[in-house]
């Protein structure tokens, strides 16, 4: 029956000749363990384009949703942490396998003999798999790919003449956006597959073209034997080795996954292993000097190791009898290789740099531990926090931020709000590091909850800075008054209180009519006594928005998170009666 | 290519060799192939989308008598990553006091219902129905669907469901 079904086939497809002509290739010297590199590569490359193609079946290529995408695929998805695992040690295994490759190739001369363009191809491929490391780096769009592309595409604009236009190009505009990850994306998951499709066919087809060098001691010249079963079986088994330590690899430690990228941060960006030489190497050249070792120097060893069998014409191929070429490529090898350790060990030196590292690496493994949360998606009105009205002058800066920024919920004098806690002494007596604060206040270490504080993004790194350092300092309300004032006649601005007199400018007082007591009480601390904007945004002319006419702003009152409003602003009020939202509702519409 | 010496032990071989390299290629093959399918089908068969919530339609007396008013709710999907909030269309009928709410969605193959001359009236396939929900011709094979509401301190909550489509019966899928 299957014979009969085989033979159907065969006659229709001449799938029988096919096989022989890939099992009946003739190996010079038999078969070897040390021929499994190639087979290996190509095995590798098969997983990968597998494991890849399903990764994007849940992966969403944009800035914004990156990295919960692939945060989803790691810790929820049954699989996805196998599948990611296999896919990113995989990526090591294959410039593992590619390096063996190429330096067996070299040092026992198999590129010559009319074999050209076999090297060539291969050559390119190992350039090949370096882009496809540089490209995949970026896509979880963790601070590790955000801050590694960031110096990667820097030292591409080094580049005189070419390099700022091609590091444009190749971000997609001066920063890296989600453009950048886009075109990342496109370039990771088709154009460089594309391409590689082509180089390693080509590659397999002029291997068979010339056929295996064989040893080169030559003394098994005259012994041949057929690629199928033997050599198939070492492959084979190789190969199921790799697989085998991917796979414990990918279950026990985990294919990394730090948290969102955030530009504010001051992450310590390490490249991966094997971006390591090329960073090691940067750091003995002056800034001006960086093209040397990021581009001259690997760009001279490309092309004399490219044009080299149009050189090396002699027919010699044992490594003993080419010292020449034999010490230079293990000095390439070993230099390479002693550039990592060297790297490893200066970070592991600097007591400030260790102590970064560790964290970060603690952080990371905590956020792939934690649970996963979905992203919140709708439409939402994005938040804005105009700056308070600060009266007076102001001479201490921090004062300035905090008056801004956190006295509507902490308080005038930081001792507590009617939102939000107390601060004072509250860093110091919890521990808290410099560092954290910096982060809880950006809201990067926080995951939203429905009474969390909002995130202040908007603060820049040195604003917070300064926030965080006054913070851990606070022991009295006293400090928050000006120098030399006391607290009772200090200049600070009022801040508005719940159910305050209106604003008191006498044209608008006129104009508009005196917002409802329900507002007063439960909108007015965020959105202003005259709906201006405080914390939260201005309403006025909110009706004119989309989405928020006075019978959306009804239901919005009921279910904010309906109409894809987020913290801080409530989910609902449930304290105010349907005559109270109607009569905010209808003040609010006057607004104009 | 030079005839090895001895055939038999070598074809032996040959075939044994084989058969082991069949073996890890089906051992990887399952591995990879297992762990896929589980990646792939996760969604397929998980319960996506949660009980929804009551939500707020608006005040009952803003809403005309004795005509098919259309509003729209806020539902809000688990879909992997991310928690997705959308809108829905619904049609409300008000007598009075009395309320009836039909979900927009066509019972037949998912179009959104128009509200017609004599009732209501798909744009896809032609369904129609009278003005109380009821079938009156097309391929559908039910009524309108309706859904639950109730009205609290004169305001109308609705609970929007989904339900089977292209079945006699009205049914929720869960």
């Amino acid at each position: 029956m299957w014979k009969k079904l085989y033979s159907w086939l065969d006659e229709r497809t001449g799938v029988e000749g096919l096989i022989r002509k890939i099992n009946d290739e003739p190996i010079r010297g038999g078969a070897r363990w040390s021929y499994v590199f190639g087979s290996g590569i190509l095995l590798l490359l098969v997983l990968q384009f597998f494991t890849g193609i399903f990764l994007t079946m849940y992966y969403a290529p944009t800035s914004d949703h990156a990295h919960a995408s692939v945060a989803f695929i790691q810790k929820a998805v049954s699989g996805g942490a196998l599948l990611r695992g296999l896919h990113y040690y995989g990526s090591s295994a294959i410039i593992i396998l590619a390096i063996l490759h190429f330096a067996q190739t070299f040092l026992f001369g198999a590129y010559k003999e009319r074999r050209e363009l076999l090297w060539i191809s291969g050559l390119l491929m190992l350039l090949l798999v370096l882009a496809f490391g540089f490209t995949g780096y970026l896509l979880p769009w963790t601070q590790e790919a955000y801050f590694g592309t960031k110096v990667g595409t820097s030292i591409m604009g080094e580049v005189p003449a070419g390099g700022p236009l091609m590091q444009r190009i190749m971000l997609g505009g001066r920063e890296i956006t989600t453009l950048t990850l886009s075109r990342f994306f496109t370039l990771h998951v088709w154009l460089l597959p594309l391409l590689l499709i082509l180089l390693a066919g080509s590659h397999v087809a002029f291997f068979r073209r010339s056929g295996p060098a064989g040893p080169y001691h030559h003394r098994d010249d005259a012994r041949t034997e057929l690629f199928y079963p033997r050599q198939v079986f070492l492959d084979a088994l190789v190969f199921l080795l790799i697989f085998i330590v991917l796979i414990v690899l990918s279950l026990n430690l985990k294919a990394p996954l730090g948290q969102q990228a955030d530009p504010t941060t001051d992450y310590l960006a390490r490249p991966p292993w094997y971006f390591l030489p090329l960073f090691e190497l940067l750091k003995y050249f002056p800034g001006n000097m960086t093209l040397v070792p990021a581009v001259v120097l690997p760009g001279i060893a490309f092309i004399v190791l490219a044009v080299l069998p149009f050189f090396d014409r002699k027919e010699e191929r044992h490594p003993l009898r080419r010292p020449v070429a034999t010490v230079l490529m293990l000095l390439g090898l070993f230099g390479s290789g002693g550039l990592v350790i060297l790297s490893k060990y200066q970070d592991g030196m600097n007591p400030d740099l260790r102590a970064k590292i560790e964290s970060q690496r603690r952080e990371e493994l905590a956020y792939l531990d934690a649970p996963f949360q979905p992203e919140e998606i709708g439409r939402s009105l994005p938040i804005e926090v105009p700056m308070v009205q600060v009266e007076g002058n102001m001479r201490n800066p921090v004062l300035k931020i905090y008056f801004a920024n956190c006295a509507n919920c902490h308080g005038r004098d930081a001792s507590g709000g009617a939102l939000g806690p107390s601060l004072i002494r509250l860093a110091s007596s919890r521990h808290l590091s410099r560092d954290f604060l910096l982060k809880y206040i950006s809201g990067h270490v926080r995951e939203p909850s429905p009474d969390s504080m909002p995130r202040f993004q908007q603060l820049s790194l040195d604003q917070r800075g300064e926030l965080a350092d006054w913070l851990l300092n606070l022991r009295s309300p006293d400090q928050l008054s000006e120098p030399g004032e006391t607290a009772a006649q200090s200049s600070l601005p009022s801040v508005p209180k719940p159910a305050a007199a209106p604003s008191q400018g006498p044209k608008k007082a006129a104009e508009i009519p005196r917002a409802p007591e329900a507002f007063l009480k439960t909108c007015a601390f965020c959105h202003g006594n005259d709906a201006g904007g405080n914390i939260g945004p201005s309403l006025v002319g909110i009706t004119a928005k989309p989405e928020r006419s006075p019978e959306d702003l009804l239901k919005l009152l009921d279910d904010s998170r309906a109409y894809g409003l987020k913290d801080p602003m409530p989910a609902n009020f449930p304290k105010l009666s349907v005559d109270d939202k109607k009569a905010i509702v209808d003040w609010l519409s006057k607004l104009q | 290519m030079s005839k090895p010496s001895n055939s038999a032990h070598v074809s032996d071989r040959r075939s044994f060799l084989g058969k082991i390299t069949g073996l890890i290629a089906a051992f990887v093959a399952a591995v990879v192939g297992v762990a896929t399918g589980k990646y792939a089908l996760y969604p397929a068969f998980r319960k996506m989308s949660e009980e929804q919530n009551w939500q707020v339609v608006c005040p009952l007396e803003d809403i005309p008598e004795h005509e098919p008013v259309k509003r729209s709710v806020v539902i809000s999907q688990d879909a992997g990553w991310g928690r997705f909030n959308s809108q829905r269309l619904i049609w409300i009928l008000r007598d009075g006091s009395r309320v009836v709410v039909f979900s927009a969605t066509c019972p037949h193959l998912g179009c959104t219902v128009n509200a017609a001359s004599n009732g209501f009236m798909c744009p896809c396939h032609g369904s129609a129905w009278t003005g109380d929900g009821q079938r009156l011709g097309g391929p559908t094979l039910r009524a309108l669907d309706t859904l639950d509401h109730r009205i609290e301190e004169g305001v109308l909550k609705v609970k929007y469901e989904f339900f089977k489509q292209s079945i006699a019966e009205k049914e929720i899928i869960s």
